[in-house]
């Protein structure tokens, strides 16, 4: 976790902290996320949902996330 | 009550609009919103939180997650006081979320600049997207009066506690004396919405915010739900003579 020092703060882009993404769950399975690096999305398995993060901030509402097709 | 509607205020709206007409408030006044805590607490919000914060127990080690934390206030302030200790003592920085179901409210506390270890979430109260036994301390500052369901949102932010946690809730409460009493409500009620007017052009959410303060429970009827919750030892401190209460519980 040493990046953290060089990397610090989710706000200055893409990414998600990892430190954030070690605590972060899926609000409707409470699964574990696995991060997509190129849509910049939190991707729950269990719910068929991506997650969007928008300016450094995931958004972990389901209202808002996109549905993964089957 | 029917059990399908809840308080907006004074009003009674369906449930399942709340949410969206608490999101519209913050909306239009997320910019605004100290401003609107500062005529609300008489100008002495900040003392509150700094108060929340103590209670909260900032130290190395610590991750705090602040449910409704809104523009982060709170949470820098626990970095802050938990990297003064980190310094004279060692030990691990601690670590914090700021949590709010408004991106926008977001956004704006990202503007007044991010910093190591601080994360921002946008997040559902009643159903967070963090795991079981995830933080040290959970605070929620002005924010578990606009929640729909609070039992939900209370048991959540219990679960995400570690054994031993500490939830720490600041909100505005009842005025313990008469004389007290009368004057906020004339304060609340009369001087409110018409400042809300003059200064933000947004009655409406003033309006609202008065009305929801009334609203909430007395303190020990909330101390009640927190226990219900399954927080144990809970307390709770008057603030300038029940203006705003903190209620504290720790997850056993």
């Amino acid at each position: 976790m040493s990046d953290t020092e060089k990397n610090p703060s989710q706000a200055q882009g893409g990414g998600v902290d990892p430190k954030l993404l070690e605590i972060l769950v899926c609000p409707v399975t409470r699964e574990p996320l696995t991060y997509d690096r190129d849509a910049n999305e939190l991707i729950s398995k269990a719910a068929g949902l991506a997650y969007p993060i928008r300016e450094g901030v995931p958004i972990m509402l389901p209202e808002e996330a996109r549905e993964l097709d089957a | 009550m029917n059990n399908d509607t809840v308080s907006f205020g004074f009003k009674e709206v369906p449930r399942e609009k709340k949410q969206g007409l608490v999101r519209q408030v913050f909306d239009s006044s997320a910019r605004r919103y100290d401003l609107m805590n500062d005529l609300m607490s008489l100008g002495v919000h900040r003392v509150w939180k700094d108060i929340t914060v103590t209670k909260a127990a900032p130290r190395p080690g610590a991750r705090l997650i602040d449910v409704a934390g809104g523009t982060g206030d709170i949470a820098r302030a626990f970095l802050d006081r938990a990297d003064a200790l980190q310094e004279r003592r060692g030990g691990e920085k601690a670590e914090a979320v700021v949590a709010d179901i408004n991106e926008a409210m977001l956004q704006s506390g990202l503007k007044r600049g991010g910093r190591d270890r601080l994360d921002w979430v946008t997040a559902n109260a009643e159903c967070l997207p963090f795991d079981d036994h995830s933080a040290t301390a959970v605070t929620i500052g002005f924010g578990i009066r606009n929640v729909t369901n609070r039992d939900k949102a209370l048991k959540d932010m219990h679960r995400v506690l570690k054994p031993g946690g500490r939830f720490v809730c600041l909100e505005f409460s009842h005025p313990t004396t008469r004389p007290l009493a009368k004057l906020y409500d004339a304060w609340s009620f009369n001087a409110i919405p018409v400042l809300g007017e003059l200064i933000a052009k947004d009655r409406d959410s003033y309006q609202y915010l008065v009305e929801s303060i009334r609203k909430f429970p007395r303190q020990s009827a909330f101390a009640k739900e927190l226990e219900e919750a399954g927080f144990s030892r809970v307390s709770v401190t008057n603030l300038s003579g029940g203006i705003a209460a903190i209620h504290t519980g720790i997850k056993v």
